[in-house]
């Protein structure tokens, strides 16, 4: 019978993953993300200059940033806004770092932990992409969709 | 005022200087700097000298043996400045360079050695026993007379040579050698021409003639009067001239004397007369004009039995004025020759068919009032002619057609059309008196080239003319080394930079354009060598220019036109008068040792050393190349070194100075941007601090965003660089070795006045990130560099990238570029996630820091 992949196997190597220093802007972000499209990447992975893992940037988080207050815009508004916008150039915004953008990373898993634990830690925290350490440093992330996939697997098994 | 803290702080300073002040092999950095200056110095000092060497053998300029010598004196003495300073650079590394060079000195020092040897003869040589090859012994004039006597046996005056050897004699007993020296006269001076012309012939006047000499031309006059006894009643001599030069590719026409009706007993004197010849302003000033070293002023004598002539004449065995034209032209006067051949009568004139025997084709026969006779008290003197035959002819159309077949004789014999006296004594024995080459002149063409054609459209007109001439082809773009493989036969060679590897298709190329070049670097010099049209720093011609379009290139008016004009090209087959000179063959043969380069690429570490160095040249670039390697290196020892000064600057860098002179204003310790007074440091500070750093470390609502934890998927776990990074400078020099987050670049620069010592040397390797990223960055930095003229080698996260021989601003130009670049690339690699994302920061890079137009993506 198959064992359900640990989360080493799961795990996607931050070495294939985007990444961008904090100092980076938004467009460059933008850039990245779009050039990785075909790669299904829709994060990045943010870092100080030491490389320590400070937090991620998603695709969400970027639409919302391009315009300011975007998200508060009532729904009609939302393409005049838009047209706007691109009308006349002011997109100052995309010049911003991302560092403004980023949602931190609390938590992290071990690459020893089971999946299980990882999904349950993603579910308490309401995150898709979880870091995951291994001797103390962070070896890659886990997302909720390749979780999900080996847990469906598993179970459509029986 | 000094404080006493500043004294302290230098107290301080000297003390920390003494046990570290040299790296670990005992020389100091300002020692190995110095050296570095001298020896480039000299490198410029070399290529101008071989650039002023070369320009000479265009046939444009008058130059002597003198100059050649002094040329070679200074390259002699540079080249050896340079290996001995390259020695002191390199701890004495390349040591072989010493090898080479004196085997390149010593071809150098026989090839200027050669001169004329004078054979040892006797004093006098009767024409009998002279042949065409003893040119040395007996002079020109006398070999050919003395040929045509005894191998052709055509009717040729009695007479007798006094050889070159005599010559010596004469000289060396007088001291006459040393005393004459025209060897630094310059001939364009006219007042000093003359100066040393009237001592000269002074000197010759007044010299004695040394009895055994004396004695051996008297006996050889008494033997010829008996010789040529039966001949005339009462013996005369004519006593001519016959330099060594004379009458070989260069007639010296009427340079020398020729003394007629000499009687025997005065031979001795006129003898002197005539080596007096040798030294008038006229002769001087042919001679170095003609480009004749000192050494082959060597004058023998011809003395040769008086013809009173009946008539006498010239004729030329083609026509000169039309080689094609066929027939012998005989011109003939009355009396003696003189008036014929200076023109001061008008000759009677026949055109004789060249078959045997020959037919005479066209005859003019002017009635002549005056001639030259032989006095009968020696000399010569103008007398009426004679009215019964002032209508005559002067010669039988039977003596028409002898003469002819005579000039066909002979010039079958030399191979080539002569031009030969003849005389026709009152015997009627027609006789040879003297045969030489004749002087074609070719169809003049205009040499002048307008500025600009009507009708032609002129592309560019701008740059500097590094060898004159024109050339026509079809464009050919140079990017890469490849290129070259697949040149085209007579294609134009049309590149941003000069590179000396373009002297594999110079036998192909029949222009070279670049956009930027220096006219004393090593393409310039390769290009006068094969005598390829070029022009230089044309500025625009890779944006101008299309590959494949005809174009005519004017490298002496300095026009590049649309099309294949051949009006132009016709006309730029300039003609060098002076190609056959000795000194010119010298000059060549010289710079054979200096110029052509055999170092092509330093990458063939093999190939690129001192045992493959064959010229002066190969020496020059091979130190040239090696010193730059050397003081690359020279920051890898300076974090040794206690003699650095912390800069303060707003940057987060932690930058330390050590100033080998002129590179920082007010050594007092505290050192900010405004004492910085070296040039390319200068220039790369400002665009450091033009451009915004990365800001500080983000921040939410709880403070600080902390960390998860850091990564250790880094191929390569070391350590950000947290030392500082040094920079080593004097006014022009700057060696900074920077290290920024995860990677070290050196950064070395050039920017002084000359174009020949500037450049900009990149380093670059490492990064923190995964190892296709940190190629990729390399790769990135590359693609900038490119646009910005550098040559780059990059391999994985090494890059080593070169620009060399630009101007001072351009360099600061650049230097400004590479500071933005330093600070856009750190850390950049982070986010090279794919080769698209690589080609996008390219982009954005040349958007905001390089907004200037750039050369096409290839």
């Amino acid at each position: 019978m198959a064992k359900i992949k640990n989360l080493k196997e799961l795990m996607i190597p931050i070495t294939d993953y985007p990444n961008m220093p904090y100092w980076a802007t938004l467009e460059e972000a933008i850039v990245l993300l779009n050039f990785s499209y075909e790669t299904a990447h829709d994060t990045i992975l943010v870092f100080d200059e030491s490389y320590g893992l400070i937090g991620v940037l998603d695709q969400k988080e970027m639409l919302r940033d391009i315009h300011p207050g975007f998200s508060k815009l009532s729904p009609k508004k939302v393409s005049d806004e838009w047209e706007k916008l691109i009308a006349t150039h002011n997109l100052d915004q995309l010049k911003k770092p991302i560092k403004d953008f980023i949602t931190p990373f609390n938590i992290i898993v071990d690459v020893e932990d089971h999946v299980l634990t990882a999904a349950h830690l993603m579910l308490k925290h309401n995150i898709d992409l979880l870091p995951v350490k291994e001797s103390e440093n962070v070896a890659g992330v886990v997302k909720m969709r390749d979780i999900f996939h080996e847990i469906a697997a598993f179970i459509l098994r029986f | 005022m000094r404080s006493l803290l500043s004294i302290f702080k230098k107290i301080k300073f000297k003390k920390a200087d003494i046990p570290k002040a040299s790296p670990p092999d005992g020389t100091s950095f300002k020692e190995r700097y110095d050296c570095f200056q001298k020896l480039l110095a000299d490198n410029n000092s070399i290529l101008e000298t071989m650039a002023d060497m070369e320009e000479k053998l265009s046939g444009d300029y008058m130059f002597d043996m003198h100059y050649v010598n002094s040329k070679c004196d200074i390259l002699v003495e540079k080249v050896q400045s340079v290996i001995e300073n390259l020695d002191s650079l390199s701890n004495g590394e390349y040591g072989g360079l010493y090898d080479e060079f004196e085997k390149i000195n010593a071809v150098i020092k026989d090839t200027l050695a050669q001169k004329i040897e004078i054979p040892v003869t006797d004093f006098t040589i009767p024409f009998e026993d002279v042949t065409k090859d003893m040119v040395r012994s007996v002079g020109g004039k006398n070999a050919n007379l003395g040929e045509i006597k005894s191998r052709l046996n055509l009717p040729v005056p009695e007479g007798f040579c006094i050889s070159a050897h005599a010559f010596k004699r004469f000289m060396d007993y007088n001291e006459l050698g040393d005393k004459i020296s025209v060897a630094s006269l310059d001939p364009v001076s006219m007042a000093e021409l003359t100066r040393v012309s009237k001592e000269a012939q002074n000197l010759v006047l007044k010299a004695r003639v040394p009895s055994d000499l004396e004695k051996s031309i008297s006996d050889a006059a008494s033997e010829l009067e008996r010789k040529a006894g039966h001949r005339t009643s009462g013996f005369y001599a004519s006593v001519r001239s016959s330099a060594i030069h004379e009458d070989a590719q260069f007639t010296f026409a009427g340079q020398y004397k020729t003394i007629l009706n000499v009687a025997p007993e005065d031979v001795v004197s006129a003898y002197v007369e005539i080596i007096a010849s040798l030294f008038t302003t006229r002769a001087i000033f042919y001679c170095k004009s003609k480009g004749f070293r000192e050494e082959d002023m060597v004058m023998a004598v011809g003395v040769v039995e008086m013809i009173d002539a009946k008539a006498s004449g010239v004729m030329y065995s083609r026509d000169p004025t039309d080689e094609r034209k066929q027939g012998v032209i005989i011109n003939g006067v009355w009396g003696l020759g003189k008036y014929a051949v200076d023109g001061i009568v008008e000759p009677h004139t026949y055109v004789v068919s060249r078959d045997v025997p020959g037919t005479i084709l066209e005859k003019n026969q002017p009635v002549q009032q005056d001639m030259l006779i032989c006095s009968l008290d020696a000399g010569v003197i103008d007398t009426r002619v004679p009215d019964y035959i002032k209508r005559m002819p002067c010669l039988t159309e039977e003596q028409v057609i002898t003469l002819a077949e005579y000039a066909l004789v002979l010039e079958k014999h030399y191979g080539k059309p002569q031009d030969i006296e003849w005389a026709l004594d009152l015997n009627d024995n027609l006789l040879i008196l003297q045969a030489r080459p004749l002087r074609i002149v070719a169809e003049k063409r205009s040499k002048s080239i307008p500025r600009s054609l009507p009708g032609h459209k002129i592309l560019i007109d701008k740059g500097q003319i590094a060898c004159k001439g024109v050339g026509a082809g079809k464009v050919y773009f140079v990017t890469k080394d490849e290129e070259l493989k697949s040149f085209p036969e007579g294609a134009v060679l049309v590149a941003k930079h000069t590179s000396p590897k373009f002297v594999t298709v110079m036998d192909k190329a029949s222009a070279i354009i670049t956009d930027v070049g220096s006219l004393t670097g090593h393409m310039a010099s390769l290009a006068r060598e094969y005598r390829v049209p070029t022009i230089l720093n044309v500025e625009t011609a890779m944006k101008t220019l299309k590959p494949g379009q005809e174009i005519t290139v004017d490298a002496i008016n300095r026009s590049i036109y649309d099309g294949r004009i051949e009006q132009l090209i016709e006309a730029g087959k300039a003609e060098n008068p002076f190609e056959d000179t000795p000194v010119f063959e010298a000059l060549r043969a010289v710079l054979k040792s200096i110029v052509p380069l055999n170092l092509l690429y330093p990458e063939d570490k093999e190939r690129f050393s001192p045992k493959y160095c064959e010229t002066f040249h190969d020496i020059t670039r091979f130190a040239h190349e090696v010193a730059m390697n050397e003081m690359f290196k020279i920051g890898e020892g300076a974090h040794r070194k206690g003699e650095a000064m912390k800069l303060h600057v707003q940057l987060p860098l932690d930058i330390r100075v050590i100033d080998l002179g002129g590179g920082v204003e007010n050594g007092s310790g505290k050192i900010t941007v405004d004492n910085i007074t070296c040039i390319p440091m200068k220039a790369l500070l400002k665009g450091m601090m033009s451009i915004e750093w990365p800001g500080p470390p983000p921040v939410n609502v709880k403070g600080l965003i902390s960390i998860i934890a850091t990564t250790t998927m880094l191929p390569n776990p070391e350590k950000a660089f947290s030392e500082p990074s040094f920079a080593v400078v004097s006014r022009e020099y700057m060696n900074f070795s920077i290290r920024l987050g995860y990677h070290l670049q050196t950064l070395e620069a050039y920017a002084g006045d000359s174009i020949n010592d500037n450049y900009i040397r990149f380093l670059f390797r490492g990064g923190g990130a995964s190892h296709d990223r940190r190629a990729r960055r390399t790769q990135l930095i590359k693609k900038i560099l490119e646009k910005i003229d550098f040559h780059v080698d990059a391999t994985g996260d090494v890059l080593d990238g070169r620009v060399t021989k630009y101007d001072r601003i351009t360099i600061e130009k650049k230097l400004d570029i590479m500071a933005k670049l330093t600070v856009f690339t750190k850390q950049l690699d982070m986010t090279l996630f794919s080769d698209d994302v690589v080609n996008w920061y390219v982009k954005e890079f040349i958007k905001k820091h390089y907004a200037e137009e750039t050369k096409p993506d290839t």
